[in-house]
């Protein structure tokens, strides 16, 4: 079957140290219970424009403008998010309640739409293509895949900058805790799997891909993307399973799940599930502890597995069941954003057939 | 390669809650603008604004969806989707089939309730019952969950031509096969929040809008949702066609965050591209749903862009001096609106333009006139550059 396409370049901004030299060995712990991006020093962008920049838009350049040093204009932009702007949304918000709708500075609700990374990208690169910005929560990403997929069949010589960007200001954080997402307790990552309680730990990051049609020295390829819209564990099995036997040829397996499992109890029976499906000899990685839980963690599960398929070392502290002298070829990764949304993303090495 | 039709279609805005009020209101340069009054705000009773006249609670009642956390923007959209389905002949079954995509797309979305946003983002406990509808993707997932639908969702935000390109994107994925039909559409509501934003641009005008005078003072904000049914030209079998989709193109100004290059490469490009996907010659357009807020920036530009692409630009007008600006919902809002003029044959005055722009000499369509149309072309510009044209065509 035709993949949907194939990942020339990857860059990821994430709480670990994924961008530049990527060491995945140590693991950074979170701060005040969030795990938080390193940003680099972001020597591409002048300090005038970096200071006006909220943090989605800032770690979001800093990553697609380290792909685009070495590729100048791609043909298109598809970006991700979910909260992108939200830090400015409430900035605006608090202008409107301590000026009692006086006189208010544009600046910060001009840059609290969600759209505000695609098009400050379009404006630096002098990218005139399609933009656009997919913000369907837990499937935005997934959504944004599916766009490139389908620019590359209907434009098929063209490369696109696919990415996904989300950050955790003190406001999103609020929601989302209040609304019992992230957990209450202290602990250290290392144990977050086993506290059998609700939430998880909020995070973030940003994650760059350049792809297009093309396999020849490719890093990936993505091959199929499934999406479900439920809380029914028995469909979103039966979804699965439809979706394995669909595009997996003959006698095909798939080596490692890369899990979105993030240490919600209540999300645990999802992730399984998934892992019963896949049989004893499938090797199960974990990525939450890393980049914590938000909506377009998948984008950084992608790049995980694309650093994975370059045969790079896997850190100890993501592996939750190793096949010992396998040689990962095709990944699974599932992921659950917050029980209602659910993705499934098979991803294998680039072959030229 | 099927041609795509649209074949159901649903509406509410400050000129009527359906599509026939709103073809009815627009054949009689109807303006919904008037004084704020939906809520509490400095400029409540002050600001023109495109209100629809009915409470929040009366829509949640009038559409039997009263649970907690459900927003204006989302029973706006809920109200215009149940016209399309209904309008599009429907069935549950497809409704529900795997094939059956939901595109929705809104700049708002729950944050209508500025206020109570406010307060939720800085609480230490006790949520209030908004806690998880905030973001645009609510609208759309109530949508999704209600009517249990199973393919492909999506919601999308590119500013102000966000349900324009709903339906590019809805168009897309019947093109390559990913679904079989596409309901796509989007919704906002006015809110504070939006108010404050574009006032504190100095684009919001005192006055109700003029958009292409010489003398324009700014856009008003409206509110509304569209929705539109796609299907695929060989699955429509004894059924009303309104029109096929035939152009599209999304292309960015990459200028400023919130204006328009002087040239207009934007609009001009997306305009072109759409052109192009269409396989059409500028000539053959035979109106303009223009993108007209009203702004001193927009309608220039605009004005331009036009002029570089047609030479001698075709009939336009812009249906913002009747419904404001919807953001969001706008793209969708002003399709149906193109796809009224094919259909009917007719095309609806542009209001309040007395003295055409000096610079490019262009007056909008002046009185409702009965008129032989083959191609429509509607514009949808917004922050950030995020430009896109549709054209719909006689089907």
């Amino acid at each position: 079957m035709r993949p949907m396409f194939y990942i020339h370049q990857t860059a990821c901004i994430s709480p670990q140290q994924t961008f530049g030299e990527v060491d995945l060995t140590a693991l950074h712990q979170p701060v005040d219970q969030r795990l938080k991006v390193i940003e680099p020093g972001y020597e591409n962008i002048p300090p005038v424009i970096l200071r006006r920049m909220s943090k989605s838009v800032r770690i979001g350049m800093g990553a697609a403008l380290s792909l685009l040093k070495q590729f100048n204009i791609p043909d298109g932009i598809i970006m991700a998010t979910a909260n992108a702007g939200f830090e400015d949304c409430f900035q605006f918000l608090k202008q409107i309640v301590d000026y009692d709708e006086g006189i208010l500075s544009p600046g910060s609700f001009v840059q609290s739409t969600p759209n505000a990374l695609a098009a400050q990208l379009g404006m630096f690169t002098h990218n005139k293509s399609y933009n656009i910005t997919h913000v369907h929560l837990g499937l935005a990403f997934e959504n944004a895949m599916t766009d490139a997929g389908m620019l590359i069949k209907e434009h098929p010589a063209n490369t696109y900058l696919l990415g996904a960007v989300d950050d955790i200001s003190p406001y999103n954080y609020t929601l989302n805790f209040l609304a019992g997402w992230f957990k209450n307790e202290l602990f250290v990552l290392e144990d977050l799997y086993d506290l059998d309680s609700p939430g998880s730990i909020g995070g973030e990051g940003a994650a760059m891909f350049l792809v297009n049609g093309s396999p020849m020295a490719a890093m990936a390829q993505v091959r199929a993307i499934g999406s479900v819209h439920s809380d029914d564990l028995d469909l979103v099995n039966q979804q699965l399973k439809h979706f394995l036997a669909k595009q997996l040829t003959a006698g095909e397996e798939i080596d490692l799940l890369l899990s979105g499992e993030d240490g919600d109890n209540r999300l645990l029976k999802y992730y399984a599930s998934c892992e019963k499906m896949m049989g004893n000899e499938v090797a199960i990685m974990r990525f939450k502890h890393m980049f914590g839980e938000f909506p377009t963690s998948s984008a950084l599960a992608l790049w995980l597995a694309c650093y994975i398929l370059q045969k790079n070392p896997i850190p100890r502290h993501m592996v939750k069941k190793n096949i010992p002298g396998k040689e990962y070829k095709n990944i699974l990764i599932y992921n659950t954003y917050k029980g209602a949304q659910h993705s499934f993303i098979l991803v294998n090495r680039a072959s030229a057939d | 390669m099927s041609r795509i039709f649209i074949t159901g279609m649903g509406l509410i805005s400050a000129i009527g809650n359906t599509v026939a009020q709103n073809r009815k209101a627009l054949s009689e340069g109807k303006c919904g603008i008037t004084r704020l009054e939906l809520f509490p705000s400095k400029y409540a009773g002050r600001l023109p604004c495109a209100e629809i006249g009915i409470s929040t609670k009366a829509l949640g009642l009038e559409l039997n969806a009263t649970e907690p956390g459900i927003t204006r923007t989302t029973l706006l959209a809920l109200h215009a989707f149940e016209e399309a389905i209904l309008d599009g002949q429907l069935s549950a079954g497809q409704l529900t089939a795997p094939d059956t995509a939901l595109i929705g797309s809104s700049t708002v979305g729950g944050m209508c309730l500025t206020d109570e946003l406010y307060q939720d983002a800085q609480k230490k406990e006790n949520g209030s019952e908004y806690i998880n509808s905030y973001d645009c993707s609510s609208v759309t997932m109530y949508i999704q969950k209600r009517f249990e639908m199973t393919g492909i969702v999506n919601t999308i935000n590119t500013a102000c031509s966000s349900s324009a390109n709903a339906i590019m994107y809805g168009a897309r994925l019947i093109k390559s096969g990913l679904a079989r039909r596409a309901i796509v559409g989007g919704a906002d509501s006015l809110a504070k929040f939006t108010i404050n934003g574009f006032n504190a641009l100095h684009i919001l005008s005192p006055f109700i809008c003029s958009p292409f005078d010489e003398d324009r003072k700014g856009l008003n904000l409206g509110e509304g949702a569209a929705f539109l049914i796609l299907e695929k030209e060989e699955d429509i079998v004894n059924k009303k066609v309104y029109a096929s989709l035939t152009g599209y193109c999304n292309s960015n100004d990459a200028f400023h965050p919130s204006s328009l290059s002087a040239e207009g490469d934007g609009p001009y490009l997306s305009m072109k591209g759409a052109l192009e996907t269409a396989q059409l010659l500028p000539g053959s357009i035979g109106f303009i749903n223009a993108h007209g807020t009203g702004t001193e920036n927009n309608d220039l530009v605009e004005s331009r862009a036009m002029l570089h692409l047609f030479n001698t630009p075709p009939p336009f007008a812009s249906t913002k001096s009747n419904v404001g600006h919807t953001l969001g919902a706008a793209g969708a809002i002003e399709a149906i609106y193109g796809i009224l003029n094919l259909y009917h044959q007719e095309i609806y005055p542009g209001l309040n333009c007395l003295k055409p722009i000096i610079e490019t000499g262009l007056m909008p369509v002046e009185s409702y006139k009965k008129i032989s149309l083959q191609h429509v072309m509607s514009n949808s510009f917004g922050f950030g550059g995020n430009c896109t044209s549709l054209i719909f065509s006689r089907s």
